[in-house]
């Protein structure tokens, strides 16, 4: 059980131009699930790597339980983690590979194998302890490598992508065992992905990171409604938030030259980008308001349809119930909820408050 | 299609037209002659061992005996030859196992601006001819107490095949992922501990090469064994076979059977070794050329 | 911090440095120090060597024997290594390479054949060349020649160099043929079959596709073989000692026997030096290129 901070961090590669993790601040609970999201080259598997002792930052200082761990070798930290690649040994039976980590630690035999046995059966593993990682498949190797992980009982999970190789029906699967499974030891968690759904499901907080720097850290449910600036309106959420150009006139906002929207509250900008969820936005053929989109294309997902509309230069995606099927060519008036809209900045990016 | 068709077809991709039986002919002529330049001298080395009145020519034994290999023992105590050579290069093989490993572990994980400067020094010394440098090994021998002693074969011919033997586990270890160790690193190793108990058992093959190699290269090498061995009791086979070559004739008829029958003794672990190993070995030359 | 994160390799890599710096790196510096003394092996000036400053080399560089020596070397590198070893050892690449492409296992016994030659210890390949050579009783003589009703001929008397060339070119062509087939089995055979599509013949695909292929290597190849070759007096000693005469004296074997059958390790060591920066500067060569390579 184990509170991890990051205090002030920076680490620059000496190839590289840019920092790979800039001044980064972070504080994660005990016990608590915490997935670092953003693109690649963001710098989240390195502020992994430097909390596992891969990678050694520049200033800065990464604390665990309070006391810092700069300086320590990786095998002093007490911290487990799960590669994208799963580093399972190749020349050892996955039984092996789950009592490495134990047998490094000279516990005694009977103990050993009560784990072991503990933690392949929590995992479904018992039937393949004895063969090697190549004659598993990428699910079970991704097991093995995870219950390497667990027998330790670290004090911090570190996982890197760790369902990025598994195909898209086995990671949803997992997805939801991974989680259920870190309620139940109740073990500090730090994940690292770039997909955005993966961190909306499993997190309990999410770091969204871009060009080394901490953006926002909050829920799902935070990250999702309130977006503190552009990228992570656009990267949370799927199809992402639709953005539009506006220009604030007689107390309501014009957006795209032609889309009259309601002005949530007074604001002192003159021009703002207005970011609305699909699901914000209600369409209407009927209606004779002025019928500002022009329909493109319908995508039926089933369970919904995610129309295309046009507005003047721009592109506005709308979740609408799976029975709406609007024609291309088809003029709809648009119907927004005043408390979808959100704005921001369109020079810095940041939301207006 | 009848399964017959389908081979001939099979055979078509794999070998483009049929071979004319000019190019047949051609071909195997010129192997024929390339077998027999090359096996020649060793069809004369086997006979010529085995026959009690060996000659200079190739011919067969009239009575095949091993009255050649048993006077080498008893006349020119060979089995001291045997173990002394059997000593030092097991020995230089494990040395080089163990710098080898280090070095080429090393080498192959180091993050320094300036190590593709080391790694190409490395290359350098691997060009460097040892007939250049045998004067100065044999001061520095002498002053060093080296000369007849095992220790200084030894750690000569540990560092003999140093360069190239570093530069081809490089290339192994380049090839074990890093997040291997790292996964034991986490696991609570230290990185030597890591090494050995991960990463070489991934890089076996490169250990094994390497092992092969170093044991051959000091089994083999003559020079330095002439220049620092003049005690009897010191002898190495190559040594031993140096002597019988250089005393050879005189007023007396030459001992070619004799000569021969420490020359298959000589040789045959060599190319028994080899050509055990020599898909490893031959790939671990070709990739060492290529890595260039 | 770099240091620090090194650390470890750095300790990893000292005892191959030490064993590198002991008999490589120190050998070579002192073989440029001693040639400017006067140190021999034995009698007063091995006790006491005096520095003599550049006389050893200008005492070498005035023996006549030093430049047929330098003659020698250059013959005996070109004819076996860039002629011999390299000619052969690319020729036999590409006719096992086509053979094995027909499937014809007289190519691996060829292939097994050279290998052999070169795994052998370079010692016996000497000691088999003697008996191959020998005037009265030797194969070639007693058998090949006179099975052509042809007279005896004193190979190592009449023709000394080209005899240690013929003999040096069986010993070492594997390496060549080694690296080459190598390269061979690199060329995806789709290349040969598209060729083959376009309409192609056996020589339109040999001179467009093989030789491009194998000509980034070459020069690696060459230069190495020649290092190794300049090196290389084991096969000389075992079957001419440098004779007749000096007429298959090499620059190694010069400096063998300035060392240890004169006793002038000064002198000795003016010619190692020399023979390293020759060998330096092969190198820096072979560096550049195949960095340009990487």
């Amino acid at each position: 059980m184990a509170r991890v901070e990051y205090e002030n961090v920076s680490k620059r590669f000496p190839t590289q131009d840019r920092a790979a993790i800039d001044d980064f601040t972070l504080d994660v609970a005990d016990g608590e699930l915490l997935v670092l999201l953003g693109p690649s080259g963001c710098g989240k598997t390195t502020a992994l790597r430097m909390l596992a002792g891969l990678e050694h930052p520049d200033s800065g200082d990464i604390r665990i339980d309070g006391k810092s761990v700069v300086g320590l070798e990786p095998k002093d930290r007490d911290v487990a983690l799960v590669f994208q690649s799963y580093a399972l040994y190749p020349h050892m039976s996955a039984k092996d590979n789950i009592r490495y980590p134990l047998r490094v630690k000279h516990m005694n035999e009977a103990e050993r194998e009560r784990r072991v046995g503990q933690v392949a059966e929590m995992l479904s593993l018992t039937a393949l302890l004895e063969r090697r990682p190549a004659r598993l498949s990428g699910g079970e190797q991704q097991r093995v490598a995870l219950a390497r992980a667990i027998v330790r009982q670290p004090r911090v999970f570190l996982m890197d992508e760790p369902l990025s190789n598994l195909d898209a029906k086995l990671r949803t699967h997992t997805r939801t065992e991974l989680k259920a499974l870190q309620r139940q030891l109740g073990t500090t968690t730090v994940f690292v992905t770039h997909d955005q759904a993966e961190a909306m499901t499993l997190a309990d907080r999410i770091a969204v990171m871009d060009r080394g720097r901490l953006l926002q850290l909050g829920t799902p449910d935070d990250l999702y409604l309130r977006p503190v600036n552009l990228f992570v309106a656009q990267f949370i959420g799927s199809p992402p938030m639709n953005i539009l150009a506006a220009e604030v006139r007689d107390g309501a906002l014009l957006a795209e030259g032609t889309w009259r929207l309601p002005l949530p509250r007074g604001i002192a900008a003159k021009s703002v980008s207005v970011g609305i969820r699909p699901e914000g936005i209600e369409l209407d053929e009927s209606s004779t308001d002025a019928q500002v989109g022009e329909v493109l294309v319908s995508e039926p997902l089933g369970s919904e349809t995610i129309v295309d509309v046009k507005v003047g230069g721009a592109l506005v995606k709308v979740r609408a119930a799976p029975q709406v099927r609007p024609d291309p060519g088809t003029r709809v008036h648009l119907r927004v909820d005043p408390s979808a809209i959100r704005l921001f900045d369109t020079a810095s990016g940041s939301a207006i408050a | 299609m009848t399964p017959r068709a389908e081979t001939t077809v099979a055979r078509t991709v794999a070998a483009p037209r049929g071979a004319s039986w000019l190019e047949t002919i051609a071909v195997h002529a010129v192997f024929a002659l390339v077998v027999v330049f090359f096996l020649a001298p060793f069809v004369w080395l086997f006979t010529a061992a085995f026959d009690g009145r060996a000659q200079a020519y190739i011919r067969l034994p009239e009575q095949p005996t091993v009255d050649n290999f048993a006077r080498i023992f008893t006349e020119h105590d060979f089995a001291r030859a045997l173990g002394n050579s059997v000593l030092v290069a097991g020995a230089t093989m494990l040395l080089d196992v163990v710098a080898v490993s280090l070095a080429g572990y090393s080498l192959s994980r180091l993050d320094l601006r300036f190590k593709s400067w080391i790694t190409y020094a490395v290359l350098l010394l691997q060009t460097m001819p040892l007939s250049a440098t045998m004067v100065p090994i044999y001061g520095l021998a002498q002053a060093l107490g080296l000369r007849n002693s095992y220790l200084g074969l030894i750690l000569i011919h540990a560092a003999i095949e140093l360069p190239f033997l570093i530069w081809l586990m490089k290339g192994f270890f380049d090839g074990v992922p890093r997040y291997l160790e790292e996964a034991a690193w986490l696991d609570g190793r230290s990185k030597l501990r890591a090494l050995i108990e991960i990463v070489l058992p991934v890089a076996r093959n490169g250990i094994g090469v390497v092992a092969g190699l170093s044991f051959l290269a000091a089994w083999s090498e003559v020079l330095m064994m002439i220049i620092l061995i003049d005690k009897q009791d010191l002898k190495t086979v190559p040594l031993a076979f140096y002597e019988v070559l250089r005393t050879r004739g005189g007023y007396t008829e030459v001992q070619y059977g004799l000569i021969a029958a420490m020359g298959v003794l000589y040789a045959v672990p060599v190319m028994a070794i080899f050509f055990a190993t020599r898909r490893m070995m031959v790939r671990g030359l070709i990739a060492t050329s290529r890595g260039l | 911090m770099v240091v620090a994160r090194n650390s470890a390799y750095l300790i990893g890599l000292t005892p191959a440095a030490l064993l590198l710096s002991l008999f490589f790196v120190g050998p070579a510096l002192w073989a440029a120090y001693s040639s400017l003394t006067n140190l021999a092996l034995v009698g007063i000036d091995a006790a006491n060597p005096r520095f003599i400053g550049l006389d050893n080399y200008a005492r070498l560089f005035s023996d006549p024997d030093f430049w047929q020596v330098i003659r020698n070397s250059v013959t005996f590198v070109v004819g076996s290594a860039v002629i011999g070893q390299f000619g052969l050892g690319l020729g036999l690449a590409l006719l096992i390479d086509h053979a094995e492409r027909r499937r014809w296992w007289f190519a691996t016994v060829a292939y097994a054949a050279v290998l052999l030659a070169w795994v052998n210890p370079t010692l016996i390949a000497g000691f088999l060349w003697v008996a191959m050579y020998d005037f009265f009783f030797g194969s070639l003589n007693h058998v090949f020649l006179s099975a052509l009703g042809l007279p005896p001929v004193d190979w190592l008397g009449s023709f000394p160099m080209p005899a240690v060339i013929v003999a040096n070119v069986w010993r070492g062509t594997a390496f060549t043929m080694i690296i080459f087939l190598g390269a061979l089995k690199t060329i995806p055979p789709d290349i040969y079959e598209a060729a083959r599509i376009d309409g192609a013949g056996t020589w339109r695909r040999f001179w467009d596709h093989t030789i491009p292929s194998l000509r980034p290597i070459v020069a690696l190849t060459l230069l190495s073989i020649t290092m190794s070759t300049f090196g290389t007096f084991i096969v000389i000693q075992a079957l001419t000692n440098g004779g007749p005469g000096i007429a298959t004296e090499v620059i190694a074997l010069y400096a063998f026997d300035s060392a240890f059958k004169s006793f002038s390790i000064g002198y000795g060591s003016a010619i190692a030096a020399v023979m390293l920066a020759l060998n330096l500067v092969f190198a820096v060569v072979y560096l550049r290129w195949s960095r340009a390579r990487a």
